[in-house]
């Protein structure tokens, strides 16, 4: 067998593990005399150990990086094992993959290798050959490299279902310490050709609900890419973000512009852009994080923006050191927080206050909005409108559907309300059916947080070590790892040093 | 009351309905391969009859929904324990509550027969993913599966429509049978894997790539376990390539 194809799948798939996005939903393809079809809702084909779903062949075109970024395992400076594939190689395999349903289609990023364009030509051959010369309907995820010519974004933006440029850091001044060859100019501009290009062929559509109903194809959402209304500086025009955040603005003059109709033949980009960013390599706020995301989602209307905590790889002295744990729940958190802001109609400021810039570790977002905003509290299940059943903690928007369903024929009782899919051991204390409380006590932050963290304990054991235990790095046999998360205030890992003056 | 059995055939339990209705009343719906004679209740064979079957099912779509119709069908063909006599159940209550009855979420007789919807709505998706196809000779595509539902029949349009340049077999080998497609046509039949044709030339070359991709591709400073057989129940491993 062909030993050096299954290496360079090793190097190759290696590399490009850390990329987050595994999705292959968001375009409906029936097989129309091509080989293959999409399903809208994405399907999954196997999970591997870490428990993170499989569903595209994941690779790197190369690993031969021009760059040097000091998160990267594949920066010039490390001595990696390299390679590349040939266009035809990994168009077969693609194919021969799809064809075993091992895979729903492909995930294709790349090291800079030469140059972004040289690069990118290389992965348009490949996947024009994959969708022309196989006819190969599956779908296919692409990697804009920032700095690729227009051209060359635009000719892979019609072969691929979805297209995505990594942000990488959420604020630029990490992105400038952490990866100084790329500049936040070079990411936004492809960004923002993708955004008009979907709202020139009519089909930009907003992330989740957050646009529900409103048409984005207009030129009111028309960005323009040159200087005067992109402006990543830090602190000048607070239009959707605040201080070092990347700043957008929606100027009054776009409506103004006529924007030319295109005609495509193939469709551009049919599943959106996304995005990924890296938490815990920098030193942002959990609320600068969050407040990137919802203007990128504002702004450029991505579909989804991931995080991915940051694995240590590298020793060097402006990251956290090798033996630091990835903040995952810090990533759990902030997934959830995203949530509330596609599909439940939350806006990032309300999940912060001043003195507390990050997500409680210990409890989702939205009890912990629910807590501060107690006086709106309980909520009467059998006359809250859509939006309101959405605060309520625990019940979600299938289980809100199926309230407002069945209240058309008969009252809901609480009962009725588990049958339904509501989470009660938080809900209950938030709502009252039929005018009765279930919630025991009196309704107290307090009393309902110490319940739920209490019900959460017996379920699981993620929890961070309490406040008062001491942070045993090198206590005999009980060896662990924490993230220094030292961002956040509830966790005892900010009363660890950390050396080289890196975090705070 | 009395218990009926039935042929194990959905024609047979509509029958069963019939005669609930024009008969006497039933106290159970059994197949009869499978029949433990009750204390309580004497039983009677049913004779499944097309036009009486017709004439349930058409009342369903009528009186009840089209939708309900289908969620019955589907609850049918699952392997959930007494699932006709919770379809009796929610029968009942649907010709009496009408086109409604799916929306009472919080009723006893359709809670049930949701959950099972649930489930095996759960398997048709889960196996359009956990399905591995091998490559035989003469370019046919064949998959092995034991769902715990009898859920051929869902399948088949997905991949009967993604597949159709390749023939493939799709072989449920828990019950015996196989979907068999072609050009985006299939039909279901009895099957063993007798004189199945030997594997193509490259396919343990392509099975061995895809476990190198996937080891790889998981990252050892996150390995979960317990998230990983949430999503992939490990009575569906043997039959992955790739574990």
């Amino acid at each position: 067998m062909d030993s050096s194809l299954m290496n360079k799948l090793k190097i190759l798939a290696d590399s490009a593990k850390y990329d987050v996005s595994c999705s292959s939903s968001g375009v409906e393809r029936k097989n129309s005399g091509r080989r293959g079809s999409a399903s809208n809702a994405g399907i999954c084909h196997s999970w591997s150990a870490d428990g993170r779903c499989i569903s595209l062949l994941k690779v790197l075109f190369t690993n031969k990086c021009a760059y040097d970024c000091q998160y990267c395992t594949n920066r010039r400076s490390v001595d990696v094992q390299r390679a590349s594939f040939e266009p035809a190689e990994l168009a077969e395999l693609t194919m021969e993959f799809y064809r075993r349903n091992y895979i729903e289609g492909l995930f294709l990023s790349s090291a800079v290798e030469v140059s972004p364009d040289y690069t990118a030509e290389r992965i348009l051959q490949c996947l024009s050959m994959l969708r022309y010369d196989y006819g190969f309907a599956g779908y296919i995820h692409a990697k804009i490299i920032p700095g690729v010519s227009q051209e060359l974004t635009h000719a892979i933006g019609l072969v691929a279902d979805r297209l995505s440029v990594n942000i990488e850091l959420p604020t630029e001044a990490s992105l400038q310490r952490l990866a100084p060859q790329k500049k936040a100019k070079a990411i936004f501009t492809p960004m923002t050709q993708i955004t008009n290009t979907l709202i020139q062929q009519r089909s930009l559509k907003g992330p989740g609900t957050m646009f529900k109903g409103e048409n984005l194809n207009d030129s009111l959402h028309y960005l323009h890419p040159e200087g005067k209304t992109l402006v990543p500086t830090a602190g000048a025009q607070v239009h959707l973000g605040e201080g070092s955040l990347y700043q957008m603005s929606n100027g009054g003059e776009h409506a103004l512009i006529r924007e030319p109709r295109y005609k495509y033949k193939e469709k551009f980009c049919p599943a959106g852009q996304t995005t990924q960013m890296i938490i815990g390599a920098g030193t942002e706020t959990d609320r600068q994080i969050v407040k990137t995301s919802e203007s990128l989602y504002r702004s450029f209307k991505m579909k989804r923006v991931y995080f991915s905590a940051y694995i240590p790889i590298s020793d060097s002295p402006l990251l956290p050191s090798v033996f630091t744990a990835p903040p995952l729940t810090r990533e759990h958190r902030l997934y959830q927080a995203d949530w509330l802001l596609r599909f439940y109609g939350f806006t990032a400021e309300e999940m912060f206050t001043e003195s507390e810039p990050n997500l409680d570790l210990e409890l989702d977002p939205k009890i912990t909005w629910a807590l501060r905003n107690i006086q709106l509290f309980p909520i009467e299940v059998n006359k809250a409108s859509m939006e309101e059943l959405l605060r309520i903690p625990g019940l979600g928007t299938v289980s809100a559907l199926r309230i407002l369903r069945q209240r058309k024929v008969s009252a809901v009782k609480y009962d009725d309300l588990k049958k339904m899919g509501v989470v009660l051991k938080r809900a209950r204390f938030f709502l009252t059916c039929s005018g009765k409380y279930y919630g025991e006590k009196e309704l107290s932050p307090e009393y309902v947080r110490s319940k739920v963290l209490e019900s959460d304990r017996i379920k699981s054991q993620l929890l961070p070590p309490k406040e008062d235990s001491q942070l045993s790095m090198f206590t005999p046999g009980s060896f662990r790892l924490e993230a220094p998360d030292s961002l956040h205030p509830n966790t005892p890992q900010r009363r660890l040093k950390t050396d080289g003056g890196l975090l705070i | 009351m009395v218990d009926y059995l039935y042929d194990g055939s959905f024609e047979g339990f509509l029958t069963c309905i019939y005669w609930h209705y024009y008969g006497e009343k039933a106290s159970g719906i059994y197949p009869a391969a499978q029949y433990q004679p009750s204390l309580f209740y004497g039983f009677t064979e049913v004779q499944t009859e097309a036009e009486k079957a017709t004439r349930v099912y058409e009342a369903i779509e009528k009186k009840i929904s089209a939708y309900d119709l289908q969620r019955i069908y589907r609850v049918f063909l699952s392997s959930v324990e007494n699932r006709e006599l919770l379809l009796l159940n929610y029968i009942r209550l649907g010709f009496k509550e009408g086109s409604k009855t799916s929306l009472l979420h919080g009723n006893p007789y359709v809670f049930p027969v949701a959950q099972a919807e649930k489930k095996i709505g759960a398997e048709v998706h889960r196996l359009y993913g956990l399905l591995r196809f091998s490559v035989l000779e003469g370019d046919i595509l064949y998959a092995v599966v034991e769902p715990d539902h009898d859920i051929l029949e869902f399948m088949a349009e997905h991949f009967s429509d993604r597949y159709k340049h390749d023939p493939f077999i799709l072989h449920d080998k828990r019950r015996g049978k196989a979907l068999v497609a072609q050009g985006g046509e299939w039909y279901i039949t009895a099957f063993t894997e007798a004189n199945l044709p030997q594997f193509s030339a490259q396919e343990q070359e392509y099975r061995a790539l895809w476990k190198k991709y996937f080891q790889t591709i998981a990252i050892q400073e996150r390995t979960n376990p317990t998230c990983q057989k949430n999503f992939m129940p490990v009575r569906y491993w043997k039959h992955l390539t790739e574990i």
